[in-house]
């Protein structure tokens, strides 16, 4: 199999290949590990959490009344989406915008609401609690850092959908990379 | 790409430029919300594929050159910040780089019929 091979048409380049996918997954897996540590400090297994600007302001934002929002700590909410993130970025071979584009989409549904959440957290925290996180930044900044890499393969596995549909093939079946539909779409 | 690398960074200073310019109220909470909002998108169109997400930055950056009459501001200062940055962000924002890769025809394409990946895929040989 050709490195060819894996270029949709009217493509210059793969955007499912691993030097395009390896540092979004990288860049999950750090923000997982950031989001895991703010997650254990809000459980309680850890006492302080590093901040080494805003003084108090993590602990602040960390234990303020939007992180209890949810069942469980936000931030562990933010280590399962980073965790989403790394597994749908991994999964596959380099052909996978055709071959599973479930996946793809799966991958580009859970990297746009993951800084879209983020982003809110960011603002809220100025606005209604006048303090700053620094780990939270750095969480916000690696998941906005996420989407615009994450779009490309997104965008062609849909321009293979868009084909699926116009060859009058099942779209569920195009969509779970059933064989017979691959040898009817490119 | 250089352009949108600015509007993410004027975007991070309008969250810092209460603090660093000291204000408060309403017009710190506006630089507060809208800050985050103009540097992500800036970011987010870094990426060729993504370019486009810059234009969304200039209804946010007219809403800058708005806010201190909508909103009534009470002191001079963070009126001139966020009409100065307002501007530059919607004149950045029309700015749209060096687009080298192609894209099947881009997102357009995913809905629009007889596009160029469309094209291009009758061209190859079927596996």
């Amino acid at each position: 199999m050709s490195e060819k091979e894996g270029i949709p048409p009217g493509w210059s380049y793969n955007p499912a290949s691993w030097g395009q996918r390896l540092p979004i997954v990288g860049l999950a897996i750090i923000g997982f590990g950031i989001a895991t540590y703010m997650a254990l400090f809000q459980l309680k297994v850890f006492d302080t959490v590093w901040e080494p600007f805003f003084g108090n302001d993590s602990r602040k934002i960390l234990t303020s009344s939007v992180s209890k929002i949810l069942p469980i700590p936000d931030a562990a909410l933010g280590a399962i989406g980073y965790l989403a993130d790394a597994i749908t970025g991994a999964v596959g071979g380099t052909r996978r915008w055709r071959t599973m584009p479930w996946i793809v989409i799966m991958f580009g549904l859970a990297v746009g609401p993951l800084g879209f959440i983020s982003i809110l957290l960011v603002i809220l925290q100025p606005v209604m609690f006048d303090a700053w996180c620094t780990l939270c930044l750095c969480s916000a900044a690696i998941s906005v850092i996420m989407i615009g890499p994450a779009m490309d393969e997104f965008m062609a596995s849909m321009q293979y959908m868009k084909r699926a549909k116009d060859a009058r093939v099942s779209l569920w079946k195009a969509f779970w990379g059933y064989k017979e539909v691959q040898g009817k779409v490119i | 790409m250089w352009a949108q690398i600015i509007n993410a960074i004027l975007g991070i200073w309008l969250m810092a430029s209460p603090a660093i310019l000291g204000f408060e109220n309403i017009a710190a909470d506006n630089d507060h919300v809208v800050g985050p909002i103009i540097a992500s998108f800036a970011v987010i169109s870094w990426w060729e594929a993504t370019r486009v997400v810059r234009l969304y930055n200039i209804p946010l950056g007219a809403w800058l050159l708005l806010a201190p009459w909508v909103l009534g501001y009470d002191s001079t200062t963070p009126v001139l910040n966020d009409m100065l940055v307002g501007a530059v962000v919607i004149g950045l924002s029309f700015v749209k780089g060096k687009v080298t890769e192609t894209y099947g025809g881009g997102w357009s394409a995913i809905w629009k019929s007889d596009s160029l990946h469309a094209q291009e895929a009758r061209k190859q040989p079927r596996v």
